[in-house]
């Protein structure tokens, strides 16, 4: 994924990547790296515990997503990062901790407060979750008619410039099963975008695509991220596309946060939990086997 | 011996959490300010659970009409009272099979739908993702959908009620040859306006309600898997069937029992 | 896709169906409104046994239906029943010793109130009572007069 980390340093092509030239609203767009950012945070996360009936699924969890940023969270499957966005997005409330998100803590939110704070974030599921009897034009336009009063004109105009920043404007009359996966994919990242939302969860959007649609997605969530100065909050397994768009990494494990930074740092990260997972490594402090008598004991015994 | 105990002390409980958990998607659903989109929503909902149900209930209906008048011609024969057979049908229709038949039917055919379509939607994200919208799936989803079903029901028993009797005359008096006018006179002289076709009604509507609540309350309260969604479309079905006849046992106690 | 405009046809549709089967099962099945658009005067009879007879049961002269029970009631001091009768406008003119007799429908029907007029001048008018009245013969009297005629041979 050479091409991807070349990208980076040459404006031109992150905005010719992004599409931006045909029409994203316009934003101040950073074509200079994001050393002129605002490096406060976004949301600040601490102490967070949370457990689902005896399970134990948030055990005293910090983290912090600057703004401006594109933040990973990587971890082995089942602890719980999809549930930490819906935490994060106020749909779960948490047993205790602070979730601050834009200076507001979400598990104290009333319902209208919410509603408004849903207005900024933009949240991406695995399935993509179209809204199967809408054709894709009136699923990207559905949050446009739900919160604004805007005229239909102007809606459509909307719609269009969102589904061309994804590439997708010629398919905006088809139904989503129509659609493969990838597309799906992008027609709700475009649904996502139609607000304008300052803040983006990504919840696997690498997950099962082929290495073309895999490279359009990274690609345009950085470029997004670029050129419309969002931040970004990518869960995911894979660690060759998360980290060649990340900037930094939180890996997840048990419950708290077992190591973060920038990738090349947790490569050499004194955890070797951490190195396994960053490696991919079949056996270390997550084990190969699950718990079972002694090998040869088991074969013979039955002999 | 005490695990049992403990077993059904679990499954009651359980029981009396989803009664709670429906009764809550009940109440919000029926609250909540009416919103631009509202009726269009409700008029799509009505079309795929009235509208496309119209088929199985005329088809049912006079299969049934035509039984009835068969089954009843046979036996009032036996006793010279032929000329009875489209009141009786009549009364039976309109009490008793009218809105029972209805409401199985339509238990099976568009409870179910919505059971699966909304535990679809579960199982997709599309409820979540319509939350972290800021739009209440209570409102866009079940609302209309509950809506729908009491208005589409009443109607599709009406609908039943008229084309069975009409199959009946059909049968009893083009076929069978029963006295047009006997057949007729029998029945406008005995159906009563409130007594026969009112209380059916009642029945209807009531079922109505049950029906539909039951159906979107097992699509929202669904595992979200795909066996989650089919297990749930069986328990919609199952329990909107035992429901409708349990209760028209009871309605059909209070309003014609005759106690003394 | 369905277009919308089809939709919203359709469900019109199904709803004017609808209250089409409503306006059929109220006229054509159930008889609303058959019978007197002329109005109607009430006529009470005092019998002494009513037993099957109801509310709404028919009223019929020389087999026609001319109007309806709208009220059974009791007098206790004389122990007798007392029927109050809507009967049509358009039969007027009853004599005043018209009879009226609680008879079976059929072999298995229910009871009726039927009329047969008498020959006096006088007519009846709104509030009058039939005195000229036999009332409802039960099984159990059929077969004590059945076994009494046994019993005299």
């Amino acid at each position: 994924m050479d091409n991807v980390h070349s990208m980076q340093g040459r404006p031109s092509a992150r905005l010719a990547v992004a599409g931006v030239g045909d029409g994203i609203v316009a934003r101040p767009r950073n074509t200079v790296g994001h050393s002129n950012q605002v490096t406060d945070n976004l949301i600040e996360i601490e102490g967070l515990r949370f457990s689902r009936g005896d399970r134990i699924i948030f055990d005293g969890l910090d983290l912090v997503v600057p703004r401006g940023h594109i933040t990973a969270l990587m971890g082995p499957s089942g602890t719980g990062k999809t549930t930490l966005l819906r935490i994060i997005g106020g749909q779960i409330r948490p047993d205790s901790g602070r979730v601050i998100v834009d200076g507001h803590d979400v598990p104290t939110l009333s319902r209208g407060e919410l509603f408004e704070l849903r207005k900024g974030m933009g949240m991406l599921f695995q399935s993509s979750a179209l809204f199967t009897d809408l054709s894709v034009f009136e699923n990207v336009a559905f949050p446009l008619r739900v919160h604004t009063d805007l005229p239909d004109e102007m809606i459509r105009d909307l719609v269009l410039m969102k589904l061309n920043a994804v590439g997708l404007r010629g398919a905006r009359d088809l139904m989503p099963a129509q659609l493969s996966g990838g597309m799906s994919r992008r027609v709700a990242l475009a649904r996502t975008i139609a607000l304008d939302p300052k803040f983006i969860m990504y919840d696997e959007p690498f997950t099962g695509q082929d290495p073309i649609a895999m490279g359009v997605l990274v690609s345009l969530i950085r470029g997004l991220n670029e050129s419309l100065a969002m931040t970004s909050l990518v869960v995911s397994h894979d660690i060759h596309e998360t980290a060649s768009i990340a900037d930094q990494l939180y890996i997840i494990s048990d419950g708290r946060v077992i190591g973060e930074g920038t990738p090349e740092m947790l490569r050499d990260h004194p955890s070797t939990m951490v190195r396994q997972f960053m490696l991919g490594s079949p056996d270390g402090p997550v084990p190969f086997h699950y718990p079972a008598d002694n090998f040869l004991d088991d074969v013979l015994g039955d002999a | 011996m005490l695990r049992y105990l403990r077993l059904l002390g679990q499954w009651a409980l359980d029981w009396i959490g989803a009664l709670g958990r429906a009764a809550l998607v009940w109440f919000w659903s029926m609250a909540g300010v009416p919103q631009r989109d509202d009726l269009k929503l409700l008029v799509k909902q009505i079309y795929q659970i009235g509208v496309l149900s119209l088929v199985i209930i005329v088809l049912s209906a006079f299969s049934i009409g035509a039984v009835l008048a068969l089954q009843g011609y046979t036996q009032l024969a036996r006793v010279g009272a032929e000329e009875s057979v489209g009141l009786g049908v009549a009364l039976v229709l309109l009490r008793e099979l009218g809105p029972v038949v209805t409401g199985l039917l339509f238990a099976g055919r568009a409870g179910s739908a919505i059971t699966a379509e909304i535990g679809l939607m579960k199982a997709t994200d599309q409820l979540s993702s319509m939350e972290m919208m800021g739009v209440d799936p209570l409102h866009r989803i079940a609302a209309p959908r509950l809506w729908a079903g009491m208005i589409s029901m009443p109607l599709l028993t009406l609908i039943f009620n008229a084309v069975a009797i009409w199959g009946a005359a059909l049968v009893g008096v083009d076929w069978l040859g029963v006295d047009q006018g006997g057949f007729w006179g029998g029945m406008q002289d005995g159906v009563e306006w409130w007594d026969d076709i009112g209380k059916g009604m009642i029945k209807a509507v009531l079922f109505a309600m049950v029906i539909s609540w039951i159906a979107v309350f097992q699509g929202l309260d669904s595992t979200p898997t795909a066996e989650g969604v089919s297990v749930a479309t069986t328990k919609s079905v199952v329990y909107s069937s035992v429901a409708v006849l349990a209760f028209d046992f009871i309605l059909t106690l209070v309003m014609y029992g005759e106690f003394k | 896709m369905i277009r919308m405009r089809t939709i919203e046809i359709s469900v019109g549709a199904f709803v004017l169906a609808g209250i089409l089967c409503l306006v059929f099962l109220a006229f054509r099945v159930s008889g609303v409104g058959v019978g007197s658009t002329s109005g109607s005067y009430t006529l009470l009879a005092k019998f002494d046994d009513v037993a099957g007879l109801r509310v709404r049961s028919k009223v019929s002269l020389a087999g026609v239906t001319i109007g309806r029970v709208a009220k059974i009631g009791v007098d206790s001091e004389l122990g007798e029943a007392i029927v109050t009768m809507e009967i049509n406008n358009d039969v007027k003119d009853l004599p005043i010793d018209t009879g009226a007799r609680i008879q079976t429908e059929g072999f298995l029907g229910g009871r009726y109130v039927s009329l047969s007029p008498g020959g006096e001048d006088k007519t009846l008018k709104n509030g009058d009572t039939i005195t000229n009245t036999q009332g409802a013969i039960g099984i159990e009297s059929l077969i004590d007069q059945f076994i009494g005629k046994m019993g005299s041979k």
